[in-house]
């Protein structure tokens, strides 16, 4: 599993910045210049505030600028030459996009820039959260891959494997036991910050499902919304495979493996495959397991310690 | 393990019936076939409907593949031609 590669450097454009109500503050664009199509390549913004005031080396062209009250009483305590000064000093630092919050009007002299200014009604405060909240989500380091995710027990579970082994089979049991389906088939997954994992459907994929012998059905319409889940953070990855008789399981349950989604690891379970194991009941009790697990209890360990209290858990 | 690059060609892309063709015949190899747009991070199982199904593959889209297995050379020669034939849909 060497490929795929990491997206080369992600962003937004100001533009897509601009339109998308999945930000939630009304943008409107004051000015949008030649640089609507600049890219947002971080989701950190900056206050324009020392900006204004001469100190420019910290700017960042590729995050968001904000102008809110304080920057903008500031300006109108200058003197119209310093006024003038502060604001040319914004030109020729590359900045991608100025955000006007408070819907306040945009000082004298800024929309003749060429910077895309944009307006919202919503306080500093709330434009900042928002706008931190929608680019670390469209930010985030993401890939898609073959698998199910499904919520087993409110745990993201990962299934993975070969095409043709049932994962879907599998998928549709536990849906019939109470348990939610996120994505059959291509699963997108996104790091969240540096440690979490967070996995979606597919685009368009919705909650669709293959079965040999069915073909495609949409299990939020056969099971209802109660059935489906549109995102979940991953904890835990299953991986079928098809029994092998010389191939060695693991039968304590001491040994962890683990599998890695861009730089961040998460437990893995090699589960063969076979006649006979009901795989959707195991793989409900690896949830529990890894519910009793976070508790601190571990249920092999245990009772090695019992059988074997002298030497501890070996 | 080979990776080849192919272009849709056909005027109806990867559509429903064209996806299903390239999954029965990955099906048919034992070498593992995945598939991704050109530049995008992702690995879709090309013996899956539904992977090959969102790769929503118009005319014109390159694709790439990667066949890892004991017959990865006839799967790789099979997949090409299939897509160079235009998945038997034109004339």
């Amino acid at each position: 599993m060497t490929e795929p590669t990491v997206d080369p450097q992600p962003g937004v454009t100001v533009w897509e910045f601009a339109q998308d109500p999945n930000l939630g503050l009304r943008l409107q664009v004051l000015q949008a210049g030649e640089g609507m199509a600049n890219w947002i390549r971080s989701p950190r913004i900056q206050k324009l505030g020392l900006a204004l005031a001469g100190f420019t080396e910290y700017i960042h062209p590729h995050r968001v600028q904000i102008l809110g009250g304080s920057e903008i009483n500031y300006l109108q305590i200058l003197k119209p030459a310093a006024k003038k000064a502060a604001l040319d000093g914004l030109s020729g630092l590359g900045i991608c996009c100025i955000v006007i919050t408070r819907g306040l009007e945009p000082p004298e002299g800024l929309l003749k820039l060429s910077i895309p200014v944009l307006g919202t009604s919503f306080q500093s405060s709330v434009s900042i959260a928002r706008i931190t909240d929608y680019l670390e989500g469209r930010l985030a380091p993401r890939m898609t891959i073959h698998g199910v995710l499904l919520d087993v027990f409110g745990l993201g579970v990962l299934l993975l494997g070969p095409s043709g082994i049932g994962k879907s089979e599998c998928a549709l049991e536990l849906v019939l036991k109470g348990h939610r389906l996120v994505s059959d088939d291509c699963v997108e997954i996104m790091r969240h910050g540096v440690d979490r994992l967070v996995g979606a459907g597919g685009p368009n994929l919705e909650h669709h499902m293959e079965l040999r012998g069915l073909g495609i059905i949409n299990i939020k319409e056969l099971f209802g919304i109660s059935a489906t889940g549109r995102n979940k953070t991953l904890d835990f990855a299953v991986r079928l495979q098809r029994w092998e008789k010389d191939a060695e399981y693991d039968r304590l349950g001491l040994e962890r493996s683990s599998i890695e989604f861009l730089g961040v690891s998460i437990p893995l379970i090699e589960m063969p495959v076979a006649p006979g194991r009901n795989v959707a009941t195991l793989i409900e009790v690896a949830a529990r397991i890894h519910l009793l697990g976070q508790q601190g209890h571990h249920p092999a360990k245990e009772l090695l310690a019992r059988l074997h209290p002298a030497t501890g858990n070996n | 393990m080979i990776r080849q690059v192919i272009q849709v060609e056909n005027r109806l892309g990867l559509h429903a019936r064209a996806a299903a063709k390239l999954v029965r015949l990955a099906c048919r190899f034992a070498s593992s076939v995945h598939v991704s747009r050109e530049g995008a991070n992702q690995r879709i199982d090309a013996k899956s409907i539904l992977g090959v199904l969102m790769l929503s593959a118009a005319q014109g889209t390159r694709l790439v593949l990667l066949i890892e297995g004991e017959d990865e050379a006839e799967a790789g020669q099979a997949i090409r031609r299939l897509f160079e034939e235009r998945f038997g849909e034109e004339n």
